[in-house]
Formats: structure tokens, C-alpha cells, sequence
């Protein structure tokens, strides 16, 4: 057979000398393609298609959903001046800064705790699973029955001691925090699930060594592990803040950006832009914009993902 | 003993938490408005089944669960036909200018970005077919999002099956086409199902789309339905927390009763 590669793995030069031998051989050299066409078609319609069309659609003014003429960059300029615009960046950027950080820390505080094996560690991982699966809708329709000053279950305890109504989602300071206790209880799972995997892919060896050698386990913790961990911990986290920067059910369902501004995510207000005041060449300019911000990050997360599965 | 004391409180503790949220859904859905609002009892004290008959006598829900069914079978289906295909050309062949490791490039990168970034557009182009609050409108949005996800897991997964079985099955005379069909295809079996599984779960649980595509009963979803029942003013609790409960039951008891496979998915494959 071909010794260079086997017949499956051969460029197209290789081709020509394994032809004769295979059944259908001007049919195998168009399969790649044949196989490749109907996915690749449907994604650049549905998907790349929209990108092209929402970049154009950025740089043209709308009045009620049609575009009435050219704006050049002015979308783009004005955003910088909408106060509600900055407003709600700084609230994506603190919401996604204080949700994943409290994730990881706590994601891989329970990954180390589960290290090792022990009775109830099937229970955990299966309870962990059903905040991820569930419909982000119903998880804000949770937090709600919680958080609710009237029905919710915080103010249902105070009475029962005593005390009187809880107000959260009526109060941006308690809002905001409801709105990351409800990010941190839907995907700690998701820290803890991939960093646990992380972990138990190490080599024993080295802490094998250092324990010989009389390393305390914090000194091996400090030392070995966090250094080891480094490129999943990366991976772990660019996926998530990805992932938290187009939040946008939860925040729909459970505040819908109030009180006032406190929770309303770039998402949030740019879907208002467009569908509530139909300023569509506005929005798409925002979406534009956040796409490029998440764009860069996005690289950084495929290269980190391309370089594990190639390993 | 003393840490087997602290796993073991530890891990009460963690359950404790994941489930306090969910005890509180079910129990107000078997509440009636009156016991929720004015007793703010912990318990139904007067359990009740109404809540949920009345989603579907009198709020649509049959129609939305249909609409839900219909929409996530038929797009994963389709995505998985169309990614499995394109997965396995990727996995296998060499292609001039390196053209496979690009549109692998470009479909991880459409997949990783939120989709919210091109929400508007979508909408725009289907308002323009002629598709908004129709079956059809969704399906195609779907089953683009299911491609480059069914894509990216099948890839890794065909490349983890060996080559030479189906080399030898095509020195055994079969074509290349049907060494794939014969030979990997069932080798990818579980793969397939872990990709699947996974698709569907995200699928069923869409929410921003289907907000923008569907407007009436006729096309609307399982979330978005249960986003209408929350109103500006007052808030129909016990319905909402019944909606919220048959919306969340079907995938969580089918995510529980194949978890093993959706780590991989959950993670975009970098967990196996």
C-alpha cells in the first residue's frame, strides 16, 4: 500500500497512484466536497449571511424598521456619546468580571475537594448537572419565586421569623447581586465539571516528589498544581466570560434590566434598541461593536481549544 | 472520620443549595395565587393541581409544547445529517489551501460568538422571507446554530476512530462513500448520540430567537410561551411557577437520565 500515509490520509497528489485501485475513484475525489457543501451552505446563509447583512445595516440610519439612507460611521461615533450605551457596558463588564471570578474560585475549590473518591460523589455530580440543563427561562422564573417581595421564598422565611418584606428586585444594589447569585448557581457546575477533569489529567508524579521531599500541601497547591492547571483554568474562563457577555434570557425573564438601568446588559439594551425603538442601523451597530470585543476574545478561546483537541 | 464529617457536609450543603430553588418552584406550583401572595406559607398546605390544568386549557401550553417538539426534532435531525457529513470530510481529507482546518476555523468561531450579535439580522432576513411566527423560520435558525456545534463534536469524535478499518474495508472493494456508511458510521454511534443529545437540550431551551421570531401560539416555544405569563403589573405566580416546572421537566429528566454524555458537550470538547 501506500507507505507515506495509507490511502486515507494522502494529498491530492498521492491520489493519482491509489485511483485504479479503489471503486468509484472520480466520485472520491468530489466526496470532500459533496460532504462539506450542504453545512457549510446552510451556515453561510443563516449565519455569515446575517453577519455581512447586520455590518451593513450598522452603517445606515432606519426610521420605524426601514433604512432611509447612508449614516457612514455615526452609529458607531454616536455610541460613545449614549450615556445608556456606557451605562450598560460597565454593567455587562462588572456583572461578567464578579460572576466568573466567584465561579472559579468556588468551581475550583469543590474540584479540589472531589479529587479524591468518595461515597456521594455520584450524587454531587448528578445534582450539579440540573442547574446547567434547565431552561435559562424557567432558572430566572426560580430566582424570581425567591427574590419576589410579595410571593418570593426570602420574604416567606422573614416572616416566619418575624420579620417583614425583603426587597431585591425592587432595589439596584440587592438587583444586581440577585442577578450574579443567579449566574453563579446556574454555571459554578460548569467551572467545577471542566476543572475537575482538568485535575484528575495531571501527572502524579510530581506531587508524588514533592510530598517525598516534605512539601506541605499548600506549598504543592501554590507550586505544582496552579501552574499545571494554568491552560485549563484559561480555557475554563474564556469560555465562560464568552458566555456571560451574551446573557441575556435570565436577565429578560427576572428584571428585564431594571430597576432603572442596575441590571440592563449590553443585551438587553440593545434588543430594546431594536425591537422596542426600532433603531435597527443603531443596534446593529452595538452588536457590531460588542461582537468585535467577544470576537478577540473568541480567538484567543478557539486557539486554546484547537491546541487540546489536537493533543 | 473527622474529613469524611466535612465531605459529607460539605456535599449535604452543595445539594442543599441546588435544590432549595427547585423545592420552591415545585411547591408554589401546587399553590393557589391567594395561599402564595397573602399566606407565604413554605409548604402547600392546600395542594392543587389547577395551576397546571389551567396552562393548557386556557394558556396555549399544548400548542407550545408541540411548537417545541416539532422545532427541536426537525432542526436537530437535520443539523445532525448535515454536521455528521461535513465532520467526517473534515476528520479525513486533505484539502487544497488547507481548506478544511478554515471552514473548521470559521464554523468554532461562529459557534463561540453569543448569537445575539446577530439577532437582528436574522430577524431581518426572515421578516423579508416571510417566515417570522412560523415553524419554518425557526427551524432554519436552528438548525445553522446546530451545524457548526454537530460539526465541531463529530469531528473530534471520528478522529478518534482509527483509520485502517475503513481502508481495509475499501480494499475489500467497498467505495470510500461506503466504507463511511458501513464502517464509521456505526463506530460513531455514540458520538452521534452525545452530539444529539446535547443539541436538543440547547435547542429546547432557546429563548432569544424564538422572542424575536415568534409572536402568537401558532410558532411560539415551551420558554417563549412562559415568558408572556409575566406580566408588568401583577404577576400570575402559580402559573408561572407550573409553566416553570413542565418546561424544565422534560430536559432535566432526560439530561439526568443520559449525563454521561453531556459533559463533552457542555464543554465544548474540552472534556472528554
Amino acid at each position: 500500500m501506500n507507505p507515506k500515509g495509507g490511502i486515507l490520509s494522502m494529498n491530492p497528489k498521492g491520489q493519482i497512484l491509489t485511483k485504479q485501485r479503489l471503486q468509484g475513484a472520480g466520485l472520491d475525489l468530489a466526496l470532500p466536497y459533496l460532504m462539506l457543501a450542504p453545512a457549510v451552505l446552510v451556515v453561510l446563509c443563516v449565519l455569515v449571511y446575517p453577519f455581512w447583512d447586520g455590518l451593513r445595516a450598522s452603517v445606515q440610519a432606519y426610521r420605524y424598521g426601514t433604512a432611509v439612507g447612508w449614516a457612514g460611521l455615526d452609529n458607531y461615533v454616536r455610541l460613545w456619546s449614549d450615556d445608556q450605551f456606557l451605562n450598560a457596558l460597565w454593567v455587562s463588564i462588572r456583572f461578567v468580571f464578579l460572576a466568573v471570578a466567584i465561579e472559579t474560585v468556588l468551581g475550583f475549590a469543590l474540584a479540589l475537594f472531589c479529587l479524591r473518591e468518595f461515597k456521594g460523589i455520584r450524587l454531587l455530580r448528578t445534582v450539579l448537572i440540573i442547574p446547567m440543563v434547565i431552561t435559562p427561562v424557567v432558572v430566572a422564573i426560580l430566582f424570581r419565586l425567591i427574590y419576589a417581595s410579595d410571593a418570593g421564598m426570602i420574604t416567606a422565611l422573614s416572616v416566619a421569623i418575624g420579620g417583614g418584606q425583603v426587597q431585591i428586585l425592587g432595589d439596584p444594589v440587592n438587583a444586581f447581586i440577585g442577578l450574579v447569585v443567579l449566574d453563579v448557581w446556574e454555571w459554578t457546575p460548569l467551572m467545577f465539571l471542566i476543572l475537575l477533569a482538568g485535575l484528575q489529567s495531571l501527572p502524579q508524579e510530581p506531587f508524588e516528589a514533592a510530598r517525598v521531599d516534605g512539601a506541605g500541601a499548600w506549598r504543592s497547591f501554590v507550586d505544582l498544581t496552579l501552574p499545571m492547571m494554568r491552560p485549563v483554568l484559561a480555557i475554563a474562563i474564556v469560555l465562560r466570560t464568552i458566555d456571560a457577555f451574551g446573557t441575556f434570557d435570565q436577565v429578560f425573564v427576572l428584571t428585564r434590566g431594571g430597576p432603572g438601568e442596575a441590571t440592563k446588559l449590553v443585551s438587553i439594551y440593545g434588543y430594546d434598541t431594536a425591537f422596542k425603538f426600532q433603531q435597527t442601523g443603531y443596534a446593529s451597530a452595538m452588536f457590531v461593536t460588542v461582537g468585535l470585543i467577544v470576537l478577540a476574545m473568541a480567538l484567543t478561546a478557539v486557539r486554546l481549544l484547537q491546541k487540546e483537541a489536537q493533543e | 472520620m473527622n474529613s469524611r464529617l466535612a465531605r459529607a457536609s460539605v456535599t449535604s450543603f452543595i445539594v442543599f443549595i441546588v435544590l432549595v430553588p427547585i423545592y420552591w418552584l415545585v411547591s408554589t406550583s401546587l399553590k393557589s395565587n391567594k395561599e402564595i401572595t397573602q399566606e407565604g406559607t413554605l409548604y402547600p398546605h392546600v395542594p392543587t393541581f389547577d395551576n397546571y390544568l389551567r396552562l393548557f386549557s386556557e394558556k396555549n401550553f399544548g400548542a407550545y409544547l408541540t411548537n417545541s417538539l416539532v422545532v427541536t426534532t426537525v432542526s436537530v435531525s437535520i443539523a445532525l445529517v448535515l454536521g455528521t457529513l461535513g465532520a467526517y470530510a473534515m476528520a479525513r481529507f486533505r484539502l487544497p489551501f488547507l481548506l478544511e482546518r478554515k471552514i473548521g476555523l470559521l464554523l468554532l468561531t461562529l459557534r463561540i460568538v453569543p448569537p445575539v450579535v446577530i439577532l437582528i439580522p436574522v430577524y431581518l432576513l426572515m421578516l423579508r422571507l416571510g417566515l417570522l411566527d412560523q415553524w419554518l423560520g425557526l427551524i432554519i435558525t436552528y438548525t445553522a446554530f446546530n451545524v457548526t456545534f454537530c460539526v465541531w463534536m463529530m469531528e473530534s469524535f471520528f478522529r478518534e476512530i482509527p483509520v485502517d478499518l475503513e481502508e481495509a474495508a475499501m480494499v475489500d472493494g467497498d467505495s470510500r462513500f461506503g466504507a463511511f456508511r458501513r464502517v464509521t458510521l456505526p463506530l460513531a454511534a455514540p458520538g452521534i448520540a452525545a452530539t444529539a443529545i446535547f443539541a436538543v437540550i440547547v435547542t429546547f431551551n432557546e429563548f432569544m430567537f424564538a422572542l424575536a421570531l415568534t409572536a402568537t401560539p401558532k410558532a411560539m416555544t415551551m420558554p417563549r410561551g412562559t415568558a408572556t405569563l409575566i406580566g408588568r403589573i401583577d404577576t400570575d405566580w402559580a402559573s408561572m411557577a407550573a409553566a416553570g416546572v413542565i418546561g424544565a421537566l422534560p430536559i432535566v429528566v432526560f439530561a439526568l437520565l443520559v449525563q454521561r454524555h453531556l459533559v463533552r458537550g457542555l464543554t465544548m470538547g474540552a472534556v472528554k
